[in-house]
């Protein structure tokens, strides 16, 4: 939880300071796909509290999911249907389940611990 | 114990890349919560063109407006006689208005009525020349940007009407029959195609109705000032400033 943390605020740093920037033209996709990475890394963490942790698995959701979304906000916006949507709605929703489960898991641990030292 | 370490890392490595994807897109600085797709950025695009092409006409109506306030100072300073100034105007407006002789490149088309024998009976009004025929002609070369036209020697001007008067057709108040001359200055490769390109009315006249069309491309024209007159009885200049 809070390697994730860190590693987003190390990642905003570096970010500000290097001067790469992109076409303002794909910022819908990028932001799409931002979303898809959050969701992946929530899905990390959750995986790692439950020790079901696969860096396979997280790695090529990670990428797949970004890029997914990105597309299918591009293949919407030339079709004229908003499908990014889609991408908002399924990974929003994951987003808050991932976390729920991430704050059950850390409060029954907290539990358990009371109880042993009791 | 590396059990435990690796995902953190893995998980912190990632964090690292998202992070600069968020700043990445922070720094973007995008004004609006709705999203800039490609089509609301083309559609700005073509305002900015359309707002350009105003201000280039604006400006080559500036430059005109200051070449007139020339020709207005150099009469004042007695460079230039004004008789001189207002005749030149009065030549150029009555050339505009049809009422000067005029001499060009263009179109000379013969419409002449079906003379071949259907079997009696057969609907006569197919075979003739109409006014509407004449007058989507006119229209047609008009649109191919004709300078002047005339038919059968009567000049076209914006008052002339094109009027059915039986076998024949009216137009500035003359009747005249086939078969019709009509005589167009203006850039002979577009006249032509306003006549002969497929789909034309000309075309359709010339294929379906069987009506005898032929145009020729002719180096120099003449086509005749209007010789009547006309004076408006209802219609008032508006006063300048009023």
């Amino acid at each position: 939880m809070f390697f994730a943390l860190i590693g987003i605020v190390i990642g905003l740093v570096i970010g500000l300071v290097l001067p790469f920037t992109y076409n303002a033209a794909y910022s819908l996709y990028i932001s799409v796909a931002i979303l898809a990475c959050l969701d992946s890394v929530f899905g990390g963490i959750k995986a790692n509290l439950e020790k079901k942790f696969d860096s396979s698995i997280f790695i090529s959701g990670f990428f797949g999911n970004a890029i997914l979304a990105a597309f299918l906000a591009y293949i919407g916006d030339r079709l004229g249907v908003p499908l990014y949507y889609a991408a908002i709605f399924t990974f929003g929703g994951r987003l808050f389940e991932n976390f729920a489960s991430i704050r059950r898991i850390l409060l029954n641990k907290r539990k358990s611990e009371t109880k042993v030292e009791e | 114990m590396n059990n435990v370490k690796k995902p953190s890392i893995i998980i912190l490595i990632f964090s690292i890349f998202l992070g600069m994807f968020m700043a990445g897109q922070f720094k973007q600085n995008t004004p609006t919560i709705a999203p800039v797709t490609l089509r609301s950025i083309q559609t700005t695009k073509d305002n900015i063109d359309t707002l350009n092409k105003e201000i280039e006409d604006l400006n080559a109506l500036l430059k005109e407006k200051e070449e007139q306030l020339n020709v207005l100072e150099s009469i004042a300073s007695g460079d230039e006689n004004i008789i001189d100034v207002l005749n030149d105007e009065l030549e150029k407006y009555k050339n505009l208005a049809g009422f000067e002789e005029v001499e060009g490149p263009g179109v000379i088309i013969t419409m002449q009525d079906n003379m071949a024998e259907g079997p009696f009976g057969e609907n006569f009004n197919s075979d003739v020349i109409h006014d509407i025929d004449v007058l989507r002609i006119i229209n047609d070369l008009r649109c191919a940007e004709a300078e002047a036209i005339s038919v059968n020697g009567q000049r076209i001007l914006s008052m002339s009407e094109i009027k059915c008067g039986g076998p024949i057709i009216r137009v500035n108040g003359k009747s005249l029959g086939t078969p019709f001359v009509i005589k167009a200055i203006g850039n002979p490769k577009l006249l032509s195609a306003a006549i002969n390109a497929p789909n034309t009315y000309a075309y359709a006249l010339k294929h379906i109705d069987q009506i005898y069309i032929e145009l020729t491309t002719e180096d120099n024209i003449r086509i005749p000032a209007y010789n009547g007159k006309f004076n408006f009885k209802y219609a008032k200049p508006l006063k300048e400033g009023d």
